[in-house]
């Protein structure tokens, strides 16, 4: 009891700086590039963010749920790619009302797929999703052809007109289906016993059995949602620019990896947000823009990419050594570190 | 008696874990002989054709040698190859003017840096190998799109030093047996000799080195290792560190080949050998298998490939066959090995 109240009075100022880091960071970099960038703050520049914004954000949704389980999901970027180009690839045949159904439908298989191999064929998941990626891939280049689509119907560029509407400034409808999806996710996740059991997967998988949950389903529901979001994302940006390339996904999933850590969703399982991960993604965006915007090209932001994810994955692994060094060792040390 | 009914079959479980897989080579060759019966592709039946396969995944296997050993350690893959293979073959190009041996010299200390900064992540600091890698591997991206951009670089337009240029172009391209033996017909480049040399000298350090023992412990349990006084940290860094030095060797010799040092080259590297890996044997939990398994995963590949290409299937099509192999051989591999009861992953 005492021990409890001690810790809850006794949290030091790093603890919280730590606990809510996404949002320390996100406020520096907004406030540094609305300061130095130039131009940051026009509109027009504010919409291009939320707008690049929307998709990575709706793919985070469910990548991050797959990380809560204690997964990887890398077949989100050539699921993302598929999408589009069902969605965009259909409509002619089938039209707007039933392609892009259809392209959700396929994101959401292939998450089944991923999912049903890691939990009943037993087969880890950087790997089961590895081999779907790369079949993902193959079937793309052997459907297209190695072909862009791209539409240029009237009604084609009327959808793509109102997903670019500004309702408000900076809101676009795009933008406001990726909010809805993040606020409902991260209702679910942390309000609703359901939502519970992914992090209970995640902590450990045997309590989580033992505790009466149906961890197999759970997730099997995991990587189904991460498939589907991860096609949502990738239909509506297609879309609205009214195009679905073949490389439509390619970087988006090296910027979710980083997002979801950098917002605090645990590699090995457990812990982590929606919330943060949507956070997250929006300071990662404002950055790359800001570094666009100080005229250091394309080339800077694909490196400053790279070496962020590198420089988390550095930092997560370098405070769990830390944090194992002294396990059982000092267990007063072990306190102290957790202060 | 319970005992020796155990051991005999750990004895051919073992047979079919090393040989098993020149079943499967086998079997690839039936069905390309079997195809050109029914007249469904031509010349697949020909010796230039089977040296043509061998070359063709002459590159894969050396880089697959190295990758094994960190497959084998229990750290499934080592993502960053394609690009250290990128990187290492534009140093090369780019270090030309310089000569040839410094070229090469600048490519190993490049390579081998990433190599090192791998061992150090993963080894000590115990990073989750899989994400680790994938971050050094856009990060090596960035800096050659940093440096470089998009641009191809040619060994032509960097230096006038025909000597160092032809060296470069030329050391790979060294037809060994037939220069030795003036026989035209063992049309045979070096990097398939280097390929065989790879495998040889990987299977001895994997089974005849105490540091082959210590990688197999740590690979099958990482836990008793450390407690038996085997220094896991860096076992396993010395896992990622060969695979660095393949994928320079590897690098060098693809760049060599095409005369380009371009940021994709070596892309599809590190998921076709970790497919090799994987039908040659190995377990992804890690040690278990063998390199000479590993060699048998390359011709499986190399049959794949070149049956499919005969029968017309476009080059970044085939992705989509060699991803279904890839899945449904390690979900064989988990099952069976579950049912033996050998693996709980």
């Amino acid at each position: 009891m005492t021990t409890a109240k001690t810790k809850n009075s006794g949290t030091s100022l790093l603890a919280v700086i730590d606990k809510n880091r996404i949002y320390i960071i996100f406020a520096v970099v907004l406030l540094f590039m609305a300061f130095f960038a130039p131009k940051f703050l026009n509109p027009f520049n504010l919409t291009t963010i939320t707008k690049t914004m929307a998709m990575t954000a709706c793919v985070g949704i469910g990548f991050t749920i797959v990380m809560i389980c204690g997964q990887l999901d890398l077949s989100i970027g050539t699921v993302i790619t598929m999408s589009g180009i069902i969605g965009l690839g259909l409509k002619q045949f089938v039209g707007y009302e039933l392609s892009v159904p259809l392209a959700i439908v396929a994101g959401s298989l292939i998450g089944l797929i991923n999912g049903l191999l890691v939990t009943k064929a037993k087969i880890n998941s950087f790997i089961v999703t590895l081999g779907t990626m790369t079949v993902l891939q193959g079937l793309i280049y052997f459907v297209t052809g190695g072909n862009s689509i791209a539409l240029s119907t009237p009604d084609a560029f009327a959808v793509s007109d109102f997903l670019s509407w500004k309702i408000v400034p900076l809101i676009t409808p795009r933008v406001i289906v990726t909010v809805v999806l993040v606020v409902v996710a991260q209702i679910i996740l942390s309000r609703t016993r359901f939502g519970r059991s992914f992090y209970m997967v995640g902590g450990n998988k045997s309590t989580a059995w033992l505790a009466g949950i149906n961890t197999d389903r759970t997730l099997i529901i995991a990587f189904v949602l991460s498939g589907t979001t991860a096609a949502i994302g990738g239909v509506l940006f297609a879309m609205e620019s009214s195009a679905a390339t073949l490389n439509l996904g390619t970087n988006s999933l090296m910027y979710v990896i980083s997002a979801a850590i950098i917002g605090g969703t645990a590699m090995s399982g457990g812990k982590g947000g929606v919330i943060q991960t949507f956070v997250a993604i929006l300071a990662l965006e404002i950055l790359y823009d800001g570094v666009i915007l100080f005229g250091l090209g394309n080339e800077v932001k694909i490196f400053l990419a790279g070496l962020i994810l590198a420089l988390v994955v550095l930092y997560e692994a370098f405070a769990i050594y830390k944090h194992e060094k002294t396990v059982g060792q000092r267990p007063e040390l072990v306190k102290e570190l957790q202060k | 008696m319970e005992q020796t009914r155990v051991l005999r079959f750990g004895a051919f479980a073992s047979f079919v874990n090393v040989f098993g897989v020149y079943l499967i080579a086998l079997f690839f060759l039936l069905l390309g002989i079997a195809l050109q019966a029914l007249g469904l592709i031509q010349n697949f039946i020909s010796l230039s054709n089977f040296l043509n396969i061998l070359d063709n995944v002459s590159l894969l296997g050396i880089v697959a040698v190295g990758m094994a050993f960190v497959t084998y350690s229990g750290n499934y893959a080592d993502l960053s190859v394609p690009t250290t293979m990128a990187l290492t073959g534009i140093v090369a190009v780019e270090m030309l003017r310089y000569g040839f041996w410094p070229a090469v010299l600048a490519a190993t200390t490049v390579g081998l840096l990433i190599g090192l900064i791998n061992a150090v992540v993963v080894g000590k600091l115990k990073a989750n190998p899989i994400i680790w890698t994938l971050a050094v591997n856009y990060v090596t991206l960035g800096v050659i799109r940093l440096v470089w951009a998009n641009k191809q670089i040619y060994p032509e337009t960097i230096t006038d030093n025909k000597e160092a240029i032809g060296w470069f172009d030329g050391i790979f391209r060294q037809e060994v047996f037939s220069n030795l033996f003036g026989n035209p017909l063992l049309d045979i480049r070096l990097p398939m000799v280097f390929m065989v040399v790879l495998v040889i000298l990987g299977q001895f350090v994997l089974t005849k080195t105490s540091f082959g023992a210590q990688l197999k412990m740590t690979g099958s349990a990482k836990k008793a290792a450390r407690f038996s006084g085997i220094n896991v940290d860096f076992v396993v860094g010395m896992a990622f560190v060969l695979a660095a030095v393949t994928a320079i060797v590897g690098g060098l010799a693809i760049t060599s080949l095409s005369r380009t040092g371009a940021y994709y080259n070596g892309a599809g590297y590190d998921f076709r050998a970790v497919t090799a890996i994987v039908i040659g044997g190995m377990t992804l939990a890690g040690g278990r298998g063998s390199i000479i398994g590993v060699l048998g995963g390359v011709l499986v590949i190399g049959f794949i490939n070149n049956i499919m290409t005969l029968i017309g299937i476009p080059t970044l099509s085939q992705d989509m066959i060699r991803g279904l192999i890839f899945i449904i051989v390690v979900g064989i591999s988990a099952k069976s090995l579950r049912s033996l009861g050998r693996d709980d992953s």
